[in-house]
C-alpha cells in the first residue's frame, strides 16, 4: 500500500461483505416462497424481500465503488486523501441510510419505485452523502500530483452516477412520466456511467496486474466507453417499447440495444488480450481470474442474455416475467459485483500484508459462486421461457402457471445454495485476511 | 493503428452524438406521452390510487406495464381482465378470494382507497401501449375451439356465457381448461348439481356446504340467474 489513506477502503469492503451476505438471506426468502414456502409472509411478504434484496444490491455495489475509488484514487493522484475522517464519517453515514431505508421496507415505508424504492427524506440524505464522497475523491484529485485517464474516467463515471440520481426525484403524478425518469436512472446507471467505472477499475486492475503500459491500457479504456456510451445511451429506449411511449423506442431501442454487447466484448477482448500480453509473473492469480471472469460473464450476462431479452419481437412476450430475472442476476454478478470482488481480492494481500490470495479457499470462492450463479441463471430462464410460454402464448392462469414452474424454483434454491457456498468461502476468506496494516511498506 | 487522443476523441464525439440525440427524443417523448396514454382521463382519484399503489410498493409483488416484480399477476389489463367488483372484493380480503394460495398482504384499504385504485387501474388499462400485453398466439388444441361441441349444448337455450363468468369465475374456475386451478373444474357442473343447488351455492356457498372455502362472491341478482343458467347448461360430455 503505497499511501496510509487507502486503507480506508478496507471497511467499506468489509460493509460490502456484510450487506452481501444480508442480501442473499432475503434472495432466499423469494426463493422459497416462489416454490411455495412462505411461512415468513406475516414478517416478511414478498414485496419487503424483494425491495431489500435489490436495494442491498445496490448499496453494496455502491459502497465497493466508494471503497474502490477510495484505493484507487491516492495511487493515481499519487498523494494522501484529502480526508480520512470525513472518508469514515460519509461510510457511517451511508450505512446508517441503507439500514434506515431497509428497516423501514420491514413497515410498509417506502416509494415502491423498483430499484428506488428508498422513501423520499433517505434520498436527500443519500445525494448529500454522495456529494461528499464526490468532495473527497475530486479534492483529492484536484490536489494530486497527476490526473490519469483512468482516474478521470472513473471520477466522471461517479460523478454522472450522483447526478443521474436526481431525474428519479422529479415530481409526476403520470405512471408513464414517472417510469421514463426512473429508467434515467436504473438504465443510465447499470448501462452507462457504472461502465465507466467498471472500464476505469478494470483498467487499475490490468494496469497493476499485467505490467502492460498504461498508455495502451488506457487507449482501449477510451474505444470500450465510447462503445459503452454509444449503444447505452440511446439503449435506453428499451424500457420505453410498452409503457405509454412512442412507437419509434421499438426502432431506436431495439437497434441501439443490439449494439450492447459490442461494448462489452472490447471489454472481454481487452481484458483477455492484456492479461495474455502482459509479462509480469502474477502474485495473485485470484485477482486475475475474478478480473478476466468479470469481462466474460459480464459479456454473457449483460451483453446476450440482454440482447436476446430486448429484441422487441421477443420483449412483446418476455417483458414483466422471470426471463428479465435470469437476465437481471447474471448481468449484475458478472459485471459489477465480480468487479467489486475482483479489487478486493487484489488489494486484500496489499492493505494486510498476509499473502492468502491464491489459498485453496479462494479458488474455491471463485469457481463454486460462479458455476452457482451459471445454474441459477439457467433455473430462472427455464423458469421464464415455460412461464412465457404458458402465461403469454397459450394465455393459462398466473397462478396455474406459478404452479407449473414450482419445481424450477427447487432447481434455483439448489443453484443458489452452491453459490452461497462460494460466496461465505469468499468472506470467511476476507475474515482470515485480518485488518489492514498501519505502517506503510 | 490509432493513437490516444484520437481514441479519445471517438468517446467525446460519440457520447456527445448520442447524448444530444437522446435529450431531443426525451423533449419530443415527453410532449407525446398525455395524447398516447389519455392523460385528459387521469383523475384525482387515479392520481390517489398511483401514489397508493406506490407508498404500499404493489410492483414489489405485480407488475403494472410490465414492470415491476414476477411473484403475482400483471395488472396492466386487470380492469378488463377481472371487473370492478372482483378488484374490490381481492382488496378487501385478498386471502378470501384465493384461498390456500400465493397469499397477498392485507392492506386494510378503505372504501375510497380502494375507488381510487380502481380508478387507477381503469387509465391504466386504457393506455395505448404499442400493442402489450400481446394476446396469447400459440392455436390452441382442436377440441377447445370457441364452438362448443354439440353434446355439451342444452337442447333448449343457447349457451351463452356471461361476461361476469369470464371476469370473477375464471379466476378460480376453469372450463374446458380455460381459467384458473384453485377451485375444481366446472365441466359438467350442470349434470352433477340441479338449477336451484347452483343458484343457492352462488349467494351463499357456506349456506350448503360449511367448511367451503370459496368467498361470497359480489354478485347482483341479475348476475346470479345469468350465471345459474349458464352453469346449469355445461353439461358431463359421454
Amino acid at each position: 500500500m503505497k499511501y496510509k489513506s487507502q486503507k480506508v477502503a478496507y471497511w467499506f469492503f468489509a460493509a460490502c461483505m456484510g450487506l452481501l451476505a444480508l442480501q442473499l438471506v432475503y434472495g432466499f426468502i423469494m426463493g422459497f416462497a416462489h416454490m411455495g414456502f412462505d411461512g415468513l409472509h406475516s414478517i416478511i411478504p414478498f414485496n419487503t424481500a424483494r425491495a431489500t434484496h435489490t436495494n442491498l444490491l445496490v448499496m453494496w455495489l455502491l459502497t465497493g465503488f466508494m471503497g474502490s475509488a477510495y484505493y484507487i484514487i491516492p495511487e493515481e493522484a499519487e498523494r494522501e486523501l484529502i480526508s480520512v475522517k470525513w472518508a469514515y464519517v460519509q461510510l457511517i453515514a451511508l450505512l446508517v441510510v441503507g439500514v434506515t431505508a431497509i428497516i423501514g421496507f420491514h413497515f410498509n415505508w417506502w416509494e415502491g419505485r423498483k430499484f428506488l424504492e428508498i422513501p423520499r427524506p433517505l434520498d436527500y440524505l443519500v445525494v448529500v452523502d454522495v456529494l461528499l464522497f464526490i468532495f473527497l475523491i475530486g479534492g483529492t484529485i484536484w490536489r494530486g500530483k497527476r490526473y490519469t485517464t483512468t482516474s478521470m474516467v472513473l471520477f466522471f463515471g461517479l460523478l454522472m452516477t450522483a447526478l443521474l440520481y436526481l431525474p428519479g426525484m422529479i415530481p409526476t403524478d403520470h405512471q408513464t412520466m414517472d417510469s421514463y425518469w426512473r429508467w434515467w436512472v436504473v438504465h443510465l446507471w447499470v448501462e452507462g456511467v457504472w461502465e465507466l467505472i467498471m472500464g476505469a477499475i478494470l483498467s487499475f486492475l490490468l494496469i497493476k496486474q499485467t505490467g502492460i503500459d498504461r498508455e495502451v491500457i488506457e487507449k482501449w479504456l477510451y474505444i470500450i466507453v465510447g462503445f459503452t456510451f454509444l449503444s447505452g445511451i440511446l439503449g435506453t429506449g428499451h424500457h420505453y417499447y410498452y409503457i405509454g411511449t412512442p412507437r419509434y423506442w421499438l426502432m431506436i431501442g431495439g437497434i441501439f440495444s443490439a449494439l450492447e454487447p459490442v461494448a462489452f466484448l472490447g471489454m472481454a477482448i481487452f481484458a483477455i488480450a492484456m492479461a495474455k500480453k502482459g509479462g509480469r509473473t502474477l502474485d495473485n492469480k485470484t485477482a486475475l481470474n475474478w478480473t478476466i471472469g468479470c469481462s466474460v460473464i459480464s459479456f454473457v450476462g449483460a451483453g446476450l442474455l440482454g440482447f436476446a431479452h430486448t429484441i422487441p419481437q421477443v420483449n412483446m412476450y418476455t417483458h414483466g416475467t422471470l426471463v428479465t430475472a435470469m437476465h437481471g442476476h447474471m448481468a449484475f454478478w458478472g459485471a459489477y459485483a465480480m468487479l467489486i470482488l475482483a479489487i478486493i481480492t487484489y488489494t486484500m494481500p496489499i492493505m494486510t500484508g498476509r499473502k492468502i490470495q491464491d489459498s485453496v479457499m479462494n479458488a474455491f470462492a471463485f469457481w463454486v459462486s460462479n458455476i452457482g450463479m451459471i445454474c441459477m441463471t439457467v433455473a430462472f430462464g427455464i423458469a421464464g421461457i415455460a412461464q412465457v410460454y404458458m402465461e403469454r402464448k397459450l394465455g393459462l392462469d398466473f397462478l396455474g402457471v406459478q404452479k407449473e414452474i414450482e419445481v424450477h424454483f427447487l432447481g434455483l434454491v439448489l443453484a443458489a445454495t452452491l453459490f452461497t457456498a462460494g460466496v461465505i468461502a469468499f468472506i470467511w476468506n476476507f475474515i482470515r485476511y485480518g485488518l489492514p496494516m498501519d505502517s506503510k511498506r | 493503428m490509432f493513437s490516444k487522443s484520437q481514441a479519445k476523441a471517438f468517446f467525446l464525439v460519440g457520447t456527445g452524438l448520442c447524448a444530444g440525440a437522446f435529450i431531443l427524443l426525451t423533449i419530443d417523448t415527453l410532449k407525446r406521452i398525455p395524447k398516447q396514454t389519455y392523460s385528459q382521463n387521469l383523475t384525482d382519484e387515479a392520481i390517489r390510487g398511483k401514489h397508493l399503489f406506490e407508498t404500499n410498493n404493489c410492483a414489489g409483488c405485480h407488475t403494472i406495464l410490465g414492470e415491476g416484480a414476477y411473484y403475482a399477476p400483471e395488472l396492466t389489463k386487470v380492469y378488463e381482465r377481472r371487473g370492478e367488483s372482483f378488484i374490490e372484493s381481492m382488496l378487501r380480503d385478498p386471502e378470501a378470494m384465493y384461498p390456500g394460495q400465493r397469499k397477498m398482504v392485507q392492506y386494510k384499504f378503505t372504501d375510497s382507497e380502494i375507488k381510487d385504485l380502481i380508478a387507477f387501474f381503469k387509465w391504466i388499462g386504457e393506455m395505448d401501449l404499442n400493442g402489450f400485453p400481446a394476446k396469447p398466439d400459440v392455436m390452441r388444441p382442436a377440441v377447445q375451439t370457441e364452438a362448443l361441441p354439440e353434446h355439451m349444448v342444452s337442447e333448449t337455450a343457447k349457451l351463452v356465457r356471461p361476461k361476469v363468468f369470464d371476469q370473477m369465475c375464471t379466476a378460480c374456475h376453469s372450463v374446458r381448461s380455460q381459467g384458473g386451478t384453485v377451485g375444481p373444474a366446472l365441466d359438467g357442473v350442470g349434470t352433477r348439481r340441479d338449477l336451484a343447488y347452483i343458484k343457492q351455492w352462488l349467494i351463499s356457498p357456506t349456506s350448503l356446504k360449511s367448511d367451503s372455502k370459496m368467498p361470497k362472491m359480489p354478485l347482483s341478482d341479475q348476475d346470479i340467474s345469468e350465471l345459474t343458467s349458464y352453469l346449469s347448461q355445461l353439461k358431463e360430455v359421454n
